[in-house]
């Protein structure tokens, strides 16, 4: 049996407001995502929202390691308890280097079992020409959905202002299987 | 077709200066370069280099966050450059300026991202993170990011080293299918 299987594989062909999967089988150990994506957002930056399960309640909770450029020289962290997604931190903004998307990838360990809530771990970057030092920045972040312990079977990324994710975003979801 | 494939691995049976990935087949949609390595570089942490299809020019931009042993430190952005510069991705041979001091046995792991890489929409960005644990003082852990500000699709990879990549590096690069 394969390792990886692709679930879902999305380029958007015009502006789109969200990726969305349901119905995701529980028949693999892992989920992992790759996304290559860029917001119509009028400024350079704008913020990447992930939910599960279709939850919109105050029921996230995240952490991340991160650096923006903003403060010189410096790597910060910061946490959020009862929000309504995992902020993935930031991704490109339609002022920022034209033609530039933000990378983003996650992983999901062990999506489909029902005793544990489920954490999320995910790498963001995004990178400019652009001299201004806070138009880049890059993330480390944990992620946890607190609202049950069911399986995960519904993926949503928004850009939370946008209102689109632009033209030729990308988004691959793969299935991970174990021995 | 699996869904991950390893389109060429590189063993150095001796030092080199370079290793480059030509030819590398359009038919897969994101890249992944896993790497061990160490390099010539007169300090704990060598600073090795990304250029694609063999363009130098300026082109490229870098930014990072690194934790080196008890510190913490965010690059400032750089622009308009000859390559995309990956900070502490490998272990260097040598201490404050001086070759030697650096166990011999210290190789760095290092994995490389390069999303949609075949797309001509948009420009080619870089996601790296690596780490080395050292037998001597100053470890590190890195996370880069580049911009390649060309939307050319990307048939060639070559990593430089600032010195030489020693004896016993290896570096494979794989490809991730879509479907």
């Amino acid at each position: 049996m394969a390792v990886f299987t692709v679930i879902d594989h999305t380029e958007f062909g015009a502006s789109a407001e969200y990726w969305e999967e349901t119905g995701i089988s529980g028949s693999y150990d892992h989920l992992y995502l790759v996304a290559s994506l860029r917001s119509d957002r009028a400024t350079n930056y704008d913020t990447l929202a992930l939910q599960l399960n279709g939850e919109t309640g105050t029921d996230y909770e995240y952490t991340r390691l991160y650096a923006d450029g903003s403060s010189s020289n410096a790597v910060k962290a910061a946490g959020v308890t009862g929000a309504a997604y995992i902020h993935c931190y930031d991704i490109t903004g339609a002022t920022n280097t034209a033609d530039t998307f933000a990378n983003f990838t996650c992983w999901i360990p062990h999506y489909s079992n029902t005793a544990n809530y489920k954490q999320v771990y995910g790498k963001t970057a995004r990178s400019t020409a652009s001299t201004v030092q806070y138009y880049w920045n890059e993330a480390l972040t944990a992620g946890l959905m607190s609202a049950d312990t069911a399986a995960i079977t519904e993926m949503r990324l928004d850009p939370t202002t946008g209102p689109n994710f632009v033209q030729y975003s990308t988004v691959t979801l793969y299935g991970i299987t174990g021995a | 077709m699996a869904v991950i494939e390893a389109i060429a691995t590189t063993y150095l049976e001796a030092d080199a200066t370079s290793v480059t990935f030509s030819s590398i087949p359009t038919t897969y949609e994101h890249l992944q370069i896993r790497v061990s390595s160490r390099n010539t570089f007169a300090y704990k942490q060598g600073n090795p280099t990304l250029e694609f299809n063999g363009t130098a020019g300026t082109a490229y931009s870098t930014h990072s966050m690194s934790g080196l042993g008890s510190t913490a430190d965010a690059d400032s952005s750089v622009t308009g450059a000859a390559n995309t510069r990956l900070p502490h991705m490998t272990t260097g041979n040598g201490i404050s300026g001086t070759a030697g001091g650096v166990d011999s046995a210290d190789f760095a792991s290092a994995v490389i991202d390069i999303l949609d890489y075949r797309n001509a929409n948009k420009n080619t960005t870089v996601t790296a993170v690596s780490a080395a644990a050292l037998t001597t003082a100053g470890p590190f852990v890195s996370m880069g990011s580049g911009l390649f500000d060309d939307t050319t699709v990307i048939t060639s990879i070559k990593l430089d080293s600032n010195g030489s990549w020693m004896r016993g590096s290896v570096f494979t690069l794989y490809g991730l299918n879509s479907s």
